[in-house]
């Protein structure tokens, strides 16, 4: 009898039994203010729990739950996408890549929280990054950490051939090729990065376009890509793998893909993000003592060129939260300047806040953060800002049509040009 | 028992209010966000654009490319499959030793999740760490490495080669199912009449496994034409978008561009196709002929 109906009955406890959870949820928020912080697990890796534990004492009132999210960039981004679109909630506090705050504010997901931090506590930060959560007067996210894109190179290798760490293209060409040869070994590839269609593909046709003395937006607000330094960059990607400098396979590579093979020392240069320098430096590592790194090279007469593409992340609030303020003051305190000591030291992540790169404990105990920081004098974004919800469409758009050029579907004149057509049509 | 019957209905409320709720209103909803503009919601902020979105999906260069890397993954693939799978299923019939754990072997790509089949074959066709560039040219046979995933259209290739590894077992488990109802006795008296192997398959087997191929094709089809986490995870749909398929191109499309309207649209392309199709298969099935 009672299993005849057990189905049934399942099913309607089943109802029930939500019913009673989604009446329940809002009661049980009371009390001690709890807040959900989401970040990956790679992205802050040992220094979250410690540093969260160090700001719930010191904002006192909350407790913290960590969220581990999807350090990949996109798939974070669709976790966050279903959630602001239900208008959930939690999490309360968001880590958000550098490109995000633009779009992320204009569809209303992200809470401004500049009067919670004031002017003179927010010039403590980066101008230049923090400028990427900047729209129209409000500031929507907090610069928590910086991914930005260097040179690595194999110090051993240039040495044993007396090259100095090439600060142009074209010494860094001549290099590869020499030491390739020189070398003999068919394992050795002379340049590798990430190449495979993801944003940092964008970035790194960025840089090296940038180098040639190109601005995505000129002067004036309009479409620079097609250009002659668009052209010239777009051209010198293409013959580094046409001459072999860069191996066919790099057009499947992602960040890690590219540190797995410099990390094995089949690779002369790698231009990735700086996380990946941890890795790279760890005991057990065979490059430890050979890798050191310098900032993007940039075209033979454009010297003064910004060409270390900025990326990273910054922490936002969630326009639904039930507590904006206490996550604003938690944000406080996690992008702080001793957190951001800690974090350095503990994880080796790179300070968003200039005044730490001359700490003294930085320069002892973690010389290559404080040596980063150099780099970041180049330091220029994305133009995620002023293109606010276009922004992931047209990064789509320069991946493929660069892509296109590099698999030799299309000349770089004919990609640029077709890039420039898209874009200007989907421009707001 | 007319009686009993009575409250039958009344206990199947929940269950199918559930369905309503999970099933029905997401199907609903993409239909009219597929009409709308700048709209995640049929709630709020609704607003009617007419066929603005099925113009744009129909003059945008790539999902013409997504649509037709649907078609040719699904027109290669599937065939081959049914071939592979027959073959198997006339094996697996057999009556041998260790007929179980051969059946279990067989099923085995079948069990594992698609996402992390691709992720396997993705290190396997990795062009500088990969096994098989390193057997290939330990063995002498390439001088350089083969650029699997990252050239066009040997990443198009590889991605059939790991749907076909994958779902021929499946096809396999159908079309086994079919042959065990035909009955022996058929093939007694074929062998009373002399028949030969081949003879024996064509005019007996064949006939009688043809539900049986015609319910796998179906779903194989279906599958097929939704293709997401294969080239999601062995690919992301590159090189270019050469192995971008509808289902990837609708994801893009929601949660890269959060167009909610552009994708429920792409969506809704990609399910007219499959309905045709799939009521083009079971026609045929009714009519009992091929």
């Amino acid at each position: 009898m009672f299993a005849k109906c057990s189905r049934s009955k399942g099913l309607f406890s089943a109802v029930v039994l939500i019913m009673i959870a989604l009446l329940a949820l809002p009661i049980a928020a009371q009390g001690n203010v709890e807040l959900t912080l989401s970040i990956g697990a790679r992205g802050f890796g040992d220094a979250a729990p410690i540093l969260i534990e160090a700001c719930e004492n010191e904002v006192g009132g909350i407790s913290v739950e960590w969220e581990r999210i999807s350090d990949v960039p996109n798939e974070s981004r669709s976790i966050y996408v279903t959630n602001f679109t239900a208008r959930n909630s939690k999490p309360d506090i968001i880590a958000v890549d550098v490109i995000w705050p633009g779009d992320f504010a204009a569809r209303g997901w992200v809470a401004p929280i500049e009067d919670y931090f004031g002017d003179d506590a927010l010039a403590e930060y980066l101008p230049g990054f923090l400028a990427a959560a900047q729209v129209g007067g409000s500031t929507y996210a907090i610069p928590l950490y910086i991914d930005g894109i260097h040179l690595f190179y194999r110090a051993d290798l240039l040495e044993k051939y007396g090259f100095e760490a090439p600060s142009t293209w074209e010494a860094l060409i001549a290099q590869a090729e020499a030491i390739v040869e020189g070398e003999g070994n068919p394992d050795l590839a002379g340049f590798i990065s990430m190449w495979a269609k993801i944003e940092g593909l964008f970035m790194n046709w960025l840089a090296f376009f940038q180098g040639a003395g190109g601005s995505f937006f000129d002067a004036d607000g309009n479409l620079g890509i097609n250009s002659e330094a668009g052209v010239k960059s777009l051209s010198t990607m293409v013959g580094m793998l046409g001459s072999g400098v860069a191996p066919e396979s790099i057009l499947t590579f992602r960040p890690n893909d590219a540190r797995l093979l410099f990390q094995q020392e089949r690779a002369v240069f790698l231009m990735v993000q700086d996380f990946v320098l941890a890795t790279l430096t760890a005991e057990d590592s065979p490059v430890k003592d050979a890798v050191q790194f310098t900032r993007v090279p940039y075209f033979e007469g454009n010297d003064m060129t910004n060409t270390t593409v900025i990326g990273g992340f910054l922490l936002a609030v969630n326009k639904h939260s039930e507590n904006v303020g206490a996550a604003a003051d938690f944000i406080k305190c996690f992008t702080s300047y001793e957190s951001q000591v800690q974090a350095s030291l503990i994880q080796g992540k790179v300070p968003t806040r200039p005044a730490v790169y001359d700490d003294e404990r930085i320069i002892a105990d973690a010389p290559g953060v404080a040596a980063l920081g150099a780099n970041f004098v180049y330091a220029f974004a994305r133009p995620s800002a002023q293109t606010g919800t276009a922004y992931p469409e047209i990064s789509e758009i320069m991946q493929t049509e660069i892509s296109a050029a590099l698999l030799g579907e299309k000349t770089p004149e004919q990609a640029l040009a077709d890039a420039e057509a898209q874009i200007l049509a989907i421009m707001p | 028992m007319k009686y009993a019957n009575r409250a039958g209905p009344a206990f199947l409320v929940p269950a199918l209010l559930i369905i309503a709720f999970v099933l029905l209103f997401p199907i609903f909803q993409t239909i009219v966000l597929s009409f709308g503009r700048d709209s995640t919601s049929i709630f709020t902020g609704y607003e009617y654009a007419g066929l603005a979105n099925y113009q744009r999906l129909l003059n945008t260069p790539r999902f013409i490319t997504s649509l037709n890397n649907t078609i040719l993954f699904t027109a290669v693939t599937v065939p081959i499959e049914l071939l592979v799978g027959i073959g198997l299923a006339l094996v697996l019939d057999r009556n041998f030793r260790g007929k179980g754990l051969v059946r279990m072997a067989v099923l085995f790509p079948w069990a594992l999740p698609t996402a992390l089949n691709a992720l396997m074959w993705r290190w396997m066709f990795n062009t500088e760490f990969g096994l098989f560039n390193s057997m290939l040219s330990d063995m002498g046979l390439i001088a350089e490495r083969i650029n699997w995933l990252g050239a066009i259209p040997s990443a198009m290739h590889v991605m059939m080669f790991v749907s076909i590894w994958k779902t021929s077992s499946f096809m396999a488990l159908l079309l086994l199912a079919g042959l065990q109802t035909i009955p022996d006795d058929l093939y007694e008296a074929g062998s009373v009449d002399g028949t030969t192997r081949f003879s024996e398959f064509r005019f007996i087997t064949l006939p009688l496994l043809k539900p049986a191929i015609l319910v796998s094709v179906l779903l194989r089809t279906m599958d097929a034409m939704r293709a997401f986490e294969l080239p999601f995870n062995l690919t992301d749909g590159g090189p270019l978008t050469s192995t971008e398929t509808l289902s990837l191109y609708a994801y893009r499309a929601i949660f890269q561009y959060v167009n909610f309207n552009l994708g429920s649209s792409a969506i809704l392309i990609q399910f007219i196709i499959i309905m045709t199709i799939s009521v083009l298969y079971i026609l045929m099935i009714r009519r009992g002929d091929l």
